[in-house]
């Protein structure tokens, strides 16, 4: 299901980036910040809260479950702080946060985000591969971040899809239509390369995504064929 | 006449490229530490070394093969003669001083006067052959005069040729020769109470009968014996008198001791970190390709970790004492020079366009990359140069030092999260595949001439039987990714083949690739 709110804590260099990453996605983007000053700064456009909140304001006024909250605040204990508030008041509130290294990456998990950046290892990762992985760093870049022609899709099997109860390399996915099926998700959850001994003898049930890189029309031209359409899944989190 | 034609020989000699560039060869080999092949020969002249050591030894019992001693006085001797010789021609230019000194006088119209070149030849050269290395050099040849029995002696100073190929001796005598005062005023100490103490127990001694002091010689034997605290016993004083001086020896001698063991001790202390930066630099120097690490902060350090888990060489660069402490504690190589001055650069010997893969300025502060990258910059126009960006508003300051690729954290936690947001499940996908925690990886293979002649074409590869799904060809030719190409497309060299598969396949299917010869 797609989140129809955004709640971005903190108003920094990061806070601004995803917010306009982000905008597009959600009809209604709120930004909180610890600091009185910043209010003004944003012309208004920023609210003020509190660590201790209880939240009651936000939750008359946002479809929590229907949110989706980012918690980037730079000080590391007040972003833990707040990660563990607001899951302690919203079980089913998605969290993203932001963590300047994996320690407070892995404290940010215990205290109930769903998804966790950590920057430090996140831009040494990429800086890595750059180096010592030039072309599928560059490939994979365009594929995940730019306005390339290459894309990468997830598509759900749904209950008339064209390949339902078939095993899943009986098909040659590799010249199918243009497209490469690189994964597939299991209605379990568990994510499995094509080639897997597991994914090899695995019978398309309704359900399961596919993730698939291929043009945008042969995309397109994919899902008109088995049926199927592009699909956001966040029930894969676990937390 | 004479005149003439000795100037014309200089002109040509300083002119002539062949003997400018034999001379330049043979000095490399003997003088200079980073000729590759100057090992070799020091090898070679430390074998011969000890071969005539050897055969010196033998010689004093029994017979020595007559070959042998042929060889060790004739065929060595003759080679250390060609290296003194080599030695003295490289260490100056004697065409050099000539051409100098003729350009000078016809510049101030003046008949050009050789004697004077001469003179100053003739004193560079002398220079160098009274300079200690050299005196061991010739010494070490006179052996070959072996029929003057006490010649033979001066084969040890061929041991003493081994300070010219052993680094260890050249940075000992270093160590040494600092401290010059210091031994000095010990020598004189020590030379002082020597003589002191064996006059005064030879005038103690001498005259009683009953005394081993007999003469000036054994008083001064009595006196070494007993200030370097060694004190065989054969000779002892018997007067009062005499063991009075005695205990004033003992107390001198501690003294002595105390003073030249610490001595040495305070002049290895010293020069320690002067001798390990040495040894950094030497082993910098014989580093093929390695990234140049610039700053070592939370990004850099991370950096670091996982290019040295891929076996990636790499230094580290920064002008921060601290921070090179942290580099080193990491097990890293660390430098501790700043990475925005050409001197450093120059200090290092390092050899940019031959030995560094990538220069990475990851000071998390925009200036100071800018610094170092324009510095970088200024010595070499090509090395690949990645740099940290952390305000935007900088980007173009970065753009115009001319790094080649900027990574700017907070743009790129951005694009992740839309991703997150958007594409979750690909996300989590393409992330995998990028990272080293999985058996299934993302890999480049090149294709060489030998995978075009045997597999000259996509559906030739046989990938699916090694359960590879081939993203795509990146093509050599015009640096263009052709995703999921068709059977028919043809390989080159060059290209780069995007597979994804199990990191063991992989490796397979790479070795089959390489190996694999066509049967018709």
């Amino acid at each position: 299901m797609t989140k129809t709110t955004a709640l971005v804590f903190g108003y920094n260099k990061y806070a601004h980036e995803i917010v306009a990453n982000v905008v597009d996605r959600y009809k209604c983007v709120k930004i909180y910040s610890l600091h009185e000053e910043d209010v003004e700064k944003s012309g208004g456009r920023v609210e003020v809260f509190d660590l201790s909140d209880e939240w009651l304001e936000v939750h008359k006024e946002v479809d929590i479950e229907n949110s989706m909250a980012f918690c980037l605040l730079e000080e590391n204990a007040q972003n833990i702080f707040l990660t563990i508030s607001l899951r302690a008041n919203f079980k089913n509130l998605k969290i993203i946060a932001l963590a300047s290294n994996n320690e407070n990456a892995n404290k940010l998990k215990m205290a109930g985000a769903n998804k966790v950046i950590a920057i430090v290892e996140t831009t040494s990762d990429i800086i890595t591969n750059m180096l010592e992985k030039p072309i599928s760093s560059k490939i994979l870049h365009s594929i995940l971040y730019e306005e390339s022609e290459l894309k990468i899709a997830q598509i759900k099997i749904d209950k008339e899809s064209h390949f339902k109860n078939e095993q899943l390399t009986s098909v040659d996915w590799t010249r199918y239509n243009g497209i490469i099926v690189l994964s597939v998700m299991h209605k379990d959850m568990k994510s499995e390369f094509i080639y897997s001994s597991k994914a090899k003898n695995h019978i398309i049930q309704e359900g399961d995504i596919l993730i698939i890189v291929g043009y945008e029309a042969d995309i397109a031209e994919f899902e008109k064929r088995i049926g199927s359409k592009r699909y956001v899944n966040w029930s894969h989190w676990s937390w | 006449m004479l005149k003439h034609q000795i100037l014309e020989f200089a002109y040509y000699l300083d002119a002539s490229k062949s003997y400018q560039k034999s001379k330049h060869f043979f000095y490399s080999i003997l003088e200079d530490d980073k000729n590759r092949y100057k090992k070799y020969i020091d090898i070679f002249m430390i074998t011969l070394i000890f071969i005539s050591v050897s055969v010196l030894i033998r010689e004093v019992k029994f017979h020595v093969n007559d070959y042998l001693m042929f060889f060790s006085n004739y065929i060595i001797s003759f080679i250390f003669f060609v290296e003194y010789m080599l030695r003295l021609w490289v260490n100056s230019s004697v065409s050099k001083i000539i051409v100098t000194h003729a350009e000078h006088d016809t510049f101030l119209h003046r008949e050009v006067n050789l004697a004077k070149a001469f003179k100053q030849i003739l004193k560079v050269k002398l220079n160098y052959m009274i300079s200690p290395k050299a005196i061991i050099d010739l010494l070490a040849i006179l052996p070959f005069f072996h029929q003057l029995r006490l010649l033979r002696i001066f084969i040890l100073f061929r041991v003493f040729k081994l300070f010219r190929y052993a680094k260890s001796f050249q940075t000992l005598s270093s160590v040494l020769a600092a401290k010059k005062f210091e031994f000095l005023t010990l020598g004189i100490f020590a030379s002082v109470v020597i003589f002191v103490s064996s006059v005064l127990i030879y005038v103690m001694e001498a005259n009683n009968p009953a005394s081993s002091v007999n003469t000036l010689f054994q008083a001064f034997y009595w006196s070494i014996v007993t200030i370097s605290t060694v004190g065989y016993g054969d000779i002892t004083p018997v007067t009062a008198e005499g063991r009075f001086v005695a205990i004033l020896v003992i107390v001198a001698g501690m003294a002595v001791l105390a003073f030249t063991t610490s001595l040495f001790v305070s002049a290895f202390t010293e020069k320690l970190d002067e001798i390990r930066e040495m040894k950094t630099i030497e082993d910098v120097s014989k580093l093929k390709r390695f990234y140049l690490i610039c700053g070592y902060e939370k990004i850099s350090r991370e950096v670091a970790k996982k290019l040295s888990i891929k076996d990636s060489s790499i230094i580290i660069m920064d002008d921060d004492q601290g921070r090179i402490e942290m580099a080193k504690k990491d097990g890293y190589t660390a430098l501790h020079y700043n990475p925005g001055r050409v001197e450093s650069y120059e200090k290092l010997n390092i050899d940019i366009d031959r030995q560094i893969k990538a220069v990475l300025c990851l000071r998390e502060d925009d200036i100071e990359n800018v610094y170092a990258a324009l510095t970088i910059r200024s010595i070499n126009k090509d090395v690949f140069i990645l740099s940290l960006l952390m305000s935007d508003t900088n980007r173009k300051k970065l753009d115009f030092a001319g790094i080649d690729k900027i990574v700017y954290p907070q743009e790129l936690v951005g694009l992740i999260t839309k991703e997150i947001v958007g594409k979750p499940v690909a996300f989590e996908v393409i992330h995998e595949l990028r990272s080293e925690n999985l058996d299934v990886k993302i890999d480049e293979l090149s294709i060489t001439q030998h995978i075009v002649d045997n597999f000259p074409t996509v559906g030739d590869l046989g990938n699916k039987d090694f359960q590879i799904v081939l993203l795509g060809i990146n093509k050599y030719n015009n640096d263009r990714f052709f995703f999921n190409p068709i059977d028919t497309t043809l390989l080159e060299a060059g290209d780069y083949l995007l597979v994804v598969g199990y990191e063991i396949l992989i490796l397979e299917f790479e070795k089959y690739l390489r190996t694999r010869v066509r049967d018709d």
